[in-house]
């Protein structure tokens, strides 16, 4: 006897429309999964006999055989333990006769306990998204039964086997999956730019990340507050638009990582600890999924103690930065998953921390700091715009300076300059950081007597001609928050100052 | 002494690749012997019997000297355009063949002019402070015709070089490495520079050799011993400069200093040596002062200007912002970052970052580690 049930498995961040095959002959009692199963879905043929007998069916004692097509995709996950098991106990007629369109037309996902309860699995939101306007309809765990919502097929939600063989009969009926209510206001626990007391270079230098989707690297003493601004970075960016949250929550749901089942509605700030592998960073995996950079997608990605991070993981950085995305190749596949993300690197001026701090000394010889810096090898710093220096700050001053800007107040001139820039690159979702030739020649006309400015900046500060190239884009943002129509001689000279590790000087102690 | 001269100078080139990280004992039993080419004709076990040397010692005398390749060790010098001197030769500088242990061979590189030469010694982890004088000080020595003698070192020996060479003076580098390995590496372009005005590179190093820690010590007796005088600008109780001026003492040649503040821990050097009677320096005249008198023929007592702020003419330039800026950054102790700048004037990032860059590209501030301070 044979049934037919449709599933949904995930390549890379996208949904493809599976076939479950079950065909149960007579014979010597065996039981096979084919079609590229992982181990995962190897596993379901166990999860599958207990739960079919804990729900009330038989499981036959016969030559049974599971096939999921298309052969040639890989499956992976838990989910197919549900229309597993529908198709053993369909095939071995316990279901009626009526069923087959019924089994096909609907969409089966969900793992099995093995009681028989239907459990959540991670992926939901993006499967369904392949079934988006085609009508049909998909039964998920009630776990999942939120994010299938948010998805916009029609759902329904089962929390047992039992359950939905029962809706299959005709016997009873399943919740539709509704839409989320209104996102809980989070209590905002001190997320806001004010908190931060002094660094004005450093915050301003944020706010122009934010407004030119520039990168920025911290470079301060422990204890100067670049993880506490880091973490406020996020705030000075635009909310999320829709699109950019449904493909956030996309890259969360594959990884299983979608909090109550809700959009993913706040940009993503991204934190890694610098032992983090290459693989984890970027994806990867035998069957890859998503790394921290594309978790980070639409969002911020702050890498604390740069230099100290693996040179491979470094390395791979080099793709996102570029292309926003990472191709994860394996021999049977290759995925790409999106990673547009803004980079916060933040270091120690030196190995000990203690370069130009006031009143401790610092113990590493220019040589120590020489090396420790160029663990960032250009081509990853040539991608970094912001290179801004904090100062430690002291008691007495931090009790005297006063509360900075909110979050909001930046928010805002970061939104008009996004506008600007909207209209500059008509419409694409480019920014000022991205500009080369012949654009950076044409939105960055120097006005009279700026290229002064940049001669001295070469001549005296020791710039390169490369970091001209960096002071020109930044100028541009500068001119964009002001709404000045051109880059304004000021304009320059405040964008040299985000530029110290570009300095001679900056590095070698006295000359 | 039974060989002649040229053969004489070669053993001694030969010698010196083991003499070279020794001391005295070596010319004492030249002294012993007439020779050194003498010297290397005799066998361990005489060189033992004799000298009052460890048989070991002797041992390794021989190997190392048997290994070593004088006539390649010429070429080599030949091909860096470096002579090599021996006490034998004219060239040798006279005061230097007069301290207790004078190298027994001398590599320069450029020219060791015969005018009298002070030594400008300090630590590699100068303040602003020390970085100034150090250069006002070479500046004013090289103007009235002293050559300004330091060891290429990072910090003030760099400072004293380049304000040297700046004033188009002469200044001798004594090095802790042979010649064609110049360290530390990011001089090498001021290091050439000393040559092409009129200054020296020397070393009693063989050309190739490292820069081994072992070496820097004693090439701080070649700084003192090739100088009437030493000026300590800056260094703590371990520093280097320390030593040079300890050199200069035993070689009873001047030792001056220059005094700091008292709670500056790169001060505590100088101060000591003028609480045990050093001359305090305040301008070049203070070093010129101590020469004996046979040597000051010829030196031109530049008018020494009184000692100021060195930026006052440029100050006049700057816009008002710029000076308010530079007058809060002078008066602050360890100098200020761009951040401290901005909050001690309540002044936006964008004011504070335009008074910054005139500034330091007016070469009124210097800008290290993010920390800015008054030039």
């Amino acid at each position: 006897m044979l049934s037919k049930l449709s599933t949904l498995c995930l390549k890379g961040i996208d949904g493809r429309v599976v076939s479950a095959e079950v065909y149960i002959a007579s014979g010597l009692p065996a039981y096979s999964v084919v079609g590229l199963p992982d181990a995962a879905v190897k596993e379901a043929k166990d999860r599958v006999v207990a739960a079919v007998r804990n729900s009330g069916f038989d499981f036959p004692a016969k030559r049974i055989t599971v096939n999921l097509a298309p052969g040639e995709i890989k499956k992976a996950g838990t989910h197919f333990d549900l229309p597993i098991a529908l198709g053993v106990i369909a095939a071995s007629g316990r279901l009626g006769k009526k069923l087959p369109a019924l089994l096909e037309d609907t969409f089966f996902i969900g793992e099995l306990a093995l009681d028989g309860a239907l459990r959540p699995v991670a992926g939901v939101l993006p499967m369904l998204l392949a079934l988006k306007g085609s009508g049909r309809t998909a039964v998920v765990p009630a776990g999942n039964s939120v994010e299938a919502a948010i998805s916009g097929v029609s759902c329904l939600s089962a929390s047992s086997l039992k359950e939905v063989a029962a809706w299959l009969t005709g016997d009873a009926d399943l919740k539709p999956c509704s839409a989320p209510g209104p996102a809980q206001a989070v209590p905002e626990g001190g997320n806001d730019f004010s908190e931060v007391k002094g660094q004005p270079f450093a915050k301003r230098a944020l706010e122009i990340a934010a407004a030119g989707f520039h990168n920025v690297v911290l470079v301060g003493p422990p204890g100067a507050g670049k993880s506490m601004l880091a973490r406020r970075f996020g705030a000075l960016l635009p909310p999320m638009t829709f699109d950019e949250s449904l493909e956030t929550t996309k890259l969360y749901s594959v990884s299983g990582l979608v909090s109550a089942g809700r959009l993913v509605s706040e940009r993503p700030f991204r934190e890694p600890h610098h032992t983090i592998s290459d693989a984890a960073l970027i994806g990867g995996g035998s069957s890859p999924r998503p790394g921290e950079v594309s978790l980070a997608h639409n969002g911020v990605l702050f890498l604390d103690e740069f230099p100290e991070f693996s040179r491979p993981a470094i390395e791979a950085l080099r793709e996102p930065l570029e292309a926003w995305k990472v191709t994860v190749s394996r021999v049977k596949e290759s995925v790409a998953y999106p990673a547009r993300f803004l980079m916060v690197a933040a270091m120690n001026p030196c190995p000990c921390g203690y370069l130009g701090h006031p009143t401790r000394e610092c113990a590493c010889t220019p040589l120590q700091v020489h090396k420790y810096r160029s663990r960032i090898s250009g081509p990853i710093l040539d991608r970094i715009d912001l290179q801004v220096q904090l100062s430690a700050v002291k008691f007495s001053d931090w009790e005297a300076v006063p509360r900075g800007e909110s979050s909001a107040v930046i928010a805002g001139r970061v939104l008009k300059a996004i506008e600007i820039q909207r209209r500059r690159f008509k419409g694409a979702a480019k920014a000022n950081a991205f500009m080369a030739g012949a654009e950076l020649r044409r939105h960055c006309a120097l006005p009279e007597g700026a290229s002064a400015v940049l001669e001295t900046a070469m001549n005296k500060l020791g710039f390169s001609a490369r970091s001209l190239d960096k002071i020109l884009k930044i100028s541009r943002t500068i001119a964009d928050l002001e709404g000045a129509p051109g880059i304004k001689r000021e304009h320059i000279i405040e964008a040299v100052q985000y530029r110290m590790l570009d300095k001679t000087a900056a590095i070698a102690p006295g000359f | 002494m039974g060989a002649n001269k040229e053969e004489e100078k070669l053993a001694r080139v030969r010698l010196n690749f083991f003499a070279c990280y020794k001391s005295d004992w070596l010319l004492r039993l030249i002294g012993l012997h007439g020779g050194a080419a003498d010297l290397l004709k005799l066998s361990p076990s005489e060189i033992a019997a004799e000298g009052g040397v460890m048989p070991e010692t002797a041992q390794r005398l021989a190997a190392q000297t048997a290994a070593a390749d004088p006539e390649k060790e010429m070429l080599a010098a030949e091909k860096a355009g470096v002579s090599v001197l021996t006490a034998l030769d004219e060239g040798y500088p006279e005061l230097l063949k007069n301290i207790y242990d004078p190298p027994l061979v001398l590599y320069v590189r450029g020219k060791l002019a015969p005018v009298p030469a002070a030594a400008i010694v300090g630590t590699r982890k100068a303040t602003a402070y020390g970085l100034r004088t150090a250069a006002r000080l070479a500046r004013e020595l090289a103007e009235s015709g002293v050559a300004v003698a330091s060891g290429l070192a990072r910090g003030i020996d760099t400072a004293a070089h380049k304000a040297a060479v700046e004033a188009r003076g002469c200044t001798w580098a004594a090095l802790g490495s042979g010649l064609n390995d110049i360290y530390p590496g990011e001089n090498r372009k001021l290091a050439e520079r000393i040559v092409e005005t009129g200054g020296a590179l020397v070393s009693e190093f063989p050309m190739n050799k490292g820069p081994l820690p072992s070496n820097f010590p004693r090439r701080n007796r070649i700084i003192s011993g090739l100088t009437l005088a030493t000026v300590v600008v800056e260094g703590g109780f371990e520093s280097g400069a320390l030593i040079t001026a300890r050199f200069a003492l035993d070689q009873g040649r001047e030792v001056l200093a220059v005094p700091g503040p008292v709670d500056s821990p790169v001060s505590r050097g100088p101060n000591y040596f003028i609480k045990n009677g050093a001359a305090p320096v305040e301008n070049s005249g203070d070093i010129v002062a101590c020469f004996p008198p046979e040597y000051l023929f010829g030196i031109r007592t530049a008018a020494s200007e009184p000692v100021k702020s060195p930026s006052e003419a440029a100050l006049k330039g700057v816009s008002p912002d710029a000076l308010e800026a530079y007058r809060v950054i002078e008066a602050s102790d360890a100098g200020l970052s761009a951040d401290e700048l901005t909050a001690k004037l309540a002044w936006q990032v964008q004011r504070a970052a335009a008074a910054l860059f005139e500034l330091e590209t007016s070469s009124l501030l210097i800008s290290r580690g993010g920390r800015f301070n008054a030039v």
